[in-house]
C-alpha cells in the first residue's frame, strides 16, 4: 500500500498527490513516469513524475480530473492510501548541455515539465517555457517553471482581449528570430496536436523537437503494446522506448490523435482543459 | 510402501475395462457464450473415481515419463480408485504446487496421455481431468496442507517473476529451507495465469488460491517491482540475495508489420487478453477498466492465444468472430480441445490466408483486413509444411476490430540492464542443460528461454533450475561457479 502523504489543489480540478514510494523515488529521473491503480478493481494508470525526494522516499505527480478514476483519486486525502504504485517506468527524459531550449507545457505537463527544466537549468542550458492554458483561472503552476526558466511566456485566451496567443503563436515568433537568436532544441509536454504543430514548425528549421508522448497504456511495462507508435517507420511502445521521442521521427500524427481518444467516450467525463485547437486535454 | 499396495490394485483392474473415457461435464456452447465461467464444470466424485478405475495401473508407469515434473501419475490416480483424495493431494503435491493449474492447461494429450498404454487402444485415463478433480476437492473442502519445510538452510533466493516458472521455483525452494522472495512487475501475481489465460479456461480465483499456497510456504512476494528498473540483477546478487531464477516469461508481443496495423481497433492479444483477463473489462464498470471491441471481430493466428482472444471476443458479446490463420486446420499450435471449443462457439476459421494490410475507415479506424492466400509447400527438414503466398489472390475482409496474435518475445528489459547474460538473436536468455544462464549465481526457466511455450513446460525447465540452484547452494563452499561458456 502507498500511502498519500501530501495533497494539495493547483487549480480547479487540478491536485498533486505526494505518494509514499522508496523503491520510484529511489531511481526516478526527469520525465519518467509511474502507473498508479487505486484499489483492486481499479485500472492502471500511467502519470508522469513532477517530483520526487529519494531520502524521503515521496514521489509526486499531477493530475487533471478527467474521468472516474482521477474523480475517485481527487477525494482521496492524506492518510488514504492508493493499492499500486510502480515506477519508474520509460527511459529519462535526454538532458545535456545545448544552449537554448525552448519548452512548451499544457495541461498536467505543466508540472510534470518541472524536473526536465531543473535537470536542464543544471546543465547550464537557457531556457524559454512557453505554457499555454484555456484561460488564466486554470493556469497553474507558473511559479515553478519561473523557478527554472529565464523566460516564461503565458498563451491563455484572456491575455487582456479575450484573444490571447496561442502556444503555437508564441513559438512562431521565438522561430522568426532564428538563427539571429539561435534555437538549439523544443522540448514538448503538452496536448497531442499541440505537440503535432510544434514538430511541423520545427522541422522546415531542423531544430531537434523532442516530444513527451503519453498514447493510451495499460501495463506500462512493455507487455500490451497499446501505447505503439509509428518512429521511423517501426513499432515503438511509448512506456519501454519512449515516453520522449524525436518528433520529426514519429508518423502517423492522425492514428495518434483518433487513439488518443479512443476511450474518451467511455471514461471522459469532461473536458474543461482540453486543447484549445482539439478536443485533447 | 506403494509397492505392497500394487498387486492387490492389478488384481481389482482385471475386469474390463472401459475403453471410452467419461465424458467432462461442460457448459453448452449456447450458455457459455454468454458469461466467463469456466467451461468444462470439472469430475463429480463418482466420475472421477470411475475414470480413475480405468487406470490399468501397469508396471511400464510411460506417464509418468510423459509428465515434464514427473508426477507420481499411476499413484495418484490409486488412491481416487480408493476413494482417499487427500493422500492423491499428497501425491501431487509431492512434484507439483500448481495442481489445479496444470490439471486445466497442461496439453496432457501431447504428455502423460500420450504416453497412457490405453492411449494404444482407445482412450488413455483422463489424467489432467483427475489431476484437477483432486485439486478441486482439496482447495473447496480447505484441505490444502503446507508440506514440512526443510530445516533453514541461511541462503537467500531471489525469483524474478511470479508465472508459472517463478512459482515452481520459489516453492521448491522454499520448501527445501531457503528464503524465496518472489518479484512481480504487475499489481497481481501469476504472470500469464493472470493476464492471459481467460477466466473461462483457468479461473483466477484457482491461480490466487495457488499463489497463496507458494506464499504459505514461506515465499515472500514483491508485486508493482520490476527488475531491471527498482533493482538490476547485480543489486539483488550484491546485496541480499545468494542465487536469482529470472521467469520473466516472454511478454513482448509481436506484430505483422503490415501497412495499418496501427490503425485504432488494431489490438495485440496480449492487450486484448489483459484488458479482459487481469483488468477483468468483462465486469466494466465495476472493475475501472473498459475494453472497446467493435461487432466484426478478426483474429490473426493459429496459437491458444488465439484461441483465448477469439473466444473472449466471443464472450464479449462480439455479432461475429473470424480467425485468420495462415496455414491449414492441421497445423495450428493451439490444443485441439480449443479449436473444437472455439469452433462449437461459432468462431469461423479461415484458413491459408494472411492480411498484407489493415485498411482504414478514413478516421483512423480498422475496417478491412487485405489478405492474400496461401499454399503449402512439402514439409522441410523440420517436417513442418511452410505457407507462401499465391501470387494475385488477394481478397478483403471486413471487420472494425483486429487481435493480432502471432506469439510474442522476451521483454528485453532485463537483458538489455544485464550486459552479462547471454542472449539469443530471438533475445531468449541461453542456458545450460541445468537451467544456468551466462552468468554466475543466476539460472533461468520458462518463456524467457523458449520464447514462448506451455506452461507445465515453464514448470518443468524451472523443476530442473530449482534443483541446480539447491545444489549450488547447498555445496558448502560459496564458490562462483564459472560462466558456462
Amino acid at each position: 500500500m502507498f500511502p498519500i502523504i501530501a495533497k494539495e489543489e493547483l487549480g480547479p480540478s487540478v491536485f498533486r498527490l505526494r505518494v509514499r514510494a522508496p523503491l520510484i523515488a529511489a531511481k526516478a529521473q526527469p520525465g519518467q513516469f509511474l502507473i498508479v491503480v487505486l484499489d483492486e478493481k481499479g485500472e492502471r494508470v500511467p502519470f508522469t513524475l513532477s517530483d520526487w525526494d529519494a531520502e524521503g522516499g515521496t514521489v509526486d505527480f499531477v493530475f487533471l480530473v478527467v474521468g472516474p478514476t482521477t474523480e475517485k483519486m481527487a477525494r482521496l486525502q492524506v492518510g488514504d492510501t492508493i493499492a499500486h504504485c510502480v515506477g519508474p517506468l520509460g527511459r529519462p527524459s535526454h538532458v545535456d548541455t545545448f544552449g537554448h531550449v525552448v519548452c512548451l507545457v499544457s495541461g498536467y505537463g505543466i508540472a510534470a515539465m518541472v524536473p526536465v527544466l531543473r535537470a536542464l537549468k543544471g546543465k547550464d542550458n537557457q531556457i524559454t517555457t512557453i505554457v499555454q492554458a484555456p484561460d488564466k483561472k486554470r493556469l497553474f503552476g507558473l511559479e515553478a517553471l519561473k523557478e527554472w526558466s529565464d523566460k516564461v511566456l503565458v498563451a491563455t485566451s484572456d491575455n487582456g482581449n479575450g484573444k490571447g496567443p496561442l502556444a503555437s503563436d508564441q513559438l512562431r515568433h521565438l522561430l522568426a528570430e532564428h538563427p539571429n537568436q539561435p534555437i538549439h532544441r523544443v522540448v514538448a509536454m503538452c496536448s497531442l496536436c499541440l505537440m503535432w504543430v510544434v514538430t511541423e514548425l520545427t522541422r522546415p528549421l531542423r531544430i531537434p523537437t523532442f516530444l513527451h508522448m503519453t498514447p493510451i497504456m495499460v501495463d506500462g511495462t512493455g507487455m500490451c503494446g497499446a501505447c505503439r507508435l509509428q518512429v521511423e517507420g517501426t513499432n515503438r511502445f511509448a512506456c519501454v522506448h519512449g515516453p520522449e521521442f524525436d518528433g520529426h521521427k514519429i508518423g502517423s500524427w492522425d492514428v495518434l490523435l483518433a487513439r488518443r481518444c479512443s476511450y474518451a467516450d467511455e471514461n471522459v467525463l469532461q473536458q474543461s482543459y482540453s486543447c484549445r485547437t482539439c478536443s485533447q486535454w | 510402501m506403494s509397492g505392497s499396495e500394487k498387486p492387490q490394485e492389478r488384481a481389482k483392474s482385471k475386469k474390463k475395462v472401459n475403453l471410452n473415457r467419461v465424458p467432462m461435464p461442460k457448459q453448452e456452447p449456447e450458455e457459455r457464450i454468454h458469461n466467463f465461467n469456466e467451461v468444462a464444470r470439472g469430475y463429480t466424485f463418482e466420475m472421477a473415481v470411475e475414470e480413475a478405475r480405468r487406470c490399468l495401473n501397469c508396471k511400464k508407469r510411460n506417464c509418468e515419463r510423459g509428465c515434464p515434473v514427473s508426477i507420481d501419475i499411476p499413484e495418484f490416480i490409486a488412491a481416487i480408485q480408493k476413494g482417499d483424495l487427500e493422500v492423491a493431494a499428497s501425491v501431487l503435491k509431492r512434484k507439483t504446487s500448481l495442481p489445479g493449474i496444470c490439471g486445466r492447461v497442461c496439453p496432457q494429450e501431447v504428455q502423460c496421455e500420450k504416453a497412457c498404454t490405453l492411449s494404444k487402444k482407445k482412450a488413455p485415463v483422463a489424467i489432467g481431468r483427475l489431476e484437477r478433480y483432486v485439486a478441486d476437492w482439496e482447495r473447496l473442502h480447505n484441505m490444502t496442507t503446507i508440506p514440512e519445510r526443510g530445516a533453514p538452510t541461511g541462503k537467500r533466493v531471489a525469483v524474478v517473476g511470479s508465472g508459472p516458472a517463478g512459482l515452481t521455483v520459489a516453492a521448491d525452494l522454499a520448501i527445501l529451507g531457503h528464503e524465496v522472495t518472489m518479484f512481480e512487475a504487475l499489481h497481481v501475481a501469476g504472470g500469464v495465469l493472470a493476464y492471459g489465460i481467460p477466466e473461462f479456461r483457468l479461473p483466477k480465483e484457482i491461480v490466487q488460491q495457488e499463489v497463496e499456497y507458494v506464499k504459505n510456504l514461506g515465499v515472500e512476494l514483491l508485486p508493482d517491482t520490476v527488475i531491471g528498473i527498482n533493482f538490476s540483477i547485480d543489486e539483488l546478487l550484491n546485496t541480499r540475495y545468494d542465487a536469482l531464477f529470472l521467469g520473466t516469461g516472454a511478454g513482448l508481443p509481436m506484430f505483422l508489420g503490415v501497412p495499418g496495423e496501427d490503425l485504432n481497433m488494431v489490438y495485440s492479444a496480449n492487450e486484448f487478453l489483459t484488458r479482459t483477463n487481469l483488468m477483468k473489462a468483462y465486469l466494466y464498470p465495476e472493475y475501472a477498466t473498459p475494453i472497446k471491441m467493435g461487432r466484426k471481430v478478426t483474429v490473426i493466428g493459429g496459437g491458444n492465444v488465439a484461441m483465448d482472444a477469439a473466444r473472449c471476443a466471443v464472450r464479449l458479446g462480439a455479432d461475429s468472430v473470424t480467425v485468420v490463420y495462415r496455414r491449414s486446420r492441421q497445423e495450428m499450435p493451439a490444443r485441439l480441445e480449443e479449436i473444437e471449443n472455439a469452433e462449437e462457439e461459432g468462431i469461423v476459421f479461415f484458413f491459408l490466408a494472411t492480411p498484407i494490410a489493415m485498411l482504414s475507415d478514413g478516421r483512423a479506424n480498422v475496417a478491412a483486413l487485405e489478405c492474400i492466400r496461401m499454399a503449402l509447400t512439402e514439409p522441410d527438414e523440420s517436417g513442418r509444411r511452410r505457407p507462401v503466398p499465391i501470387e494475385g489472390s488477394e481478397f478483403i475482409i471486413e471487420t472494425d476490430t483486429v487481435i493480432v496474435s502471432l506469439g510474442t518475445s522476451p521483454n528485453p528489459l532485463i537483458a538489455s540492464t544485464t550486459p552479462d547474460l547471454k542472449t539469443s538473436r530471438w533475445g531468449t536468455v541461453v542456458v545450460d542443460e541445468k537451467g544456468r544462464t551466462s552468468k554466475a549465481r543466476v539460472w533461468a526457466g520458462g518463456d524467457i528461454i523458449s520464447g514462448g511455450a506451455t506452461v507445465i513446460s515453464a514448470m518443468g525447465e524451472a523443476r530442473r533450475a530449482a534443483s541446480a540452484m539447491h545444489e549450488y547452494l547447498t555445496s558448502g563452499s560459496k564458490k562462483i561457479i564459472p560462466p558456462s561458456a
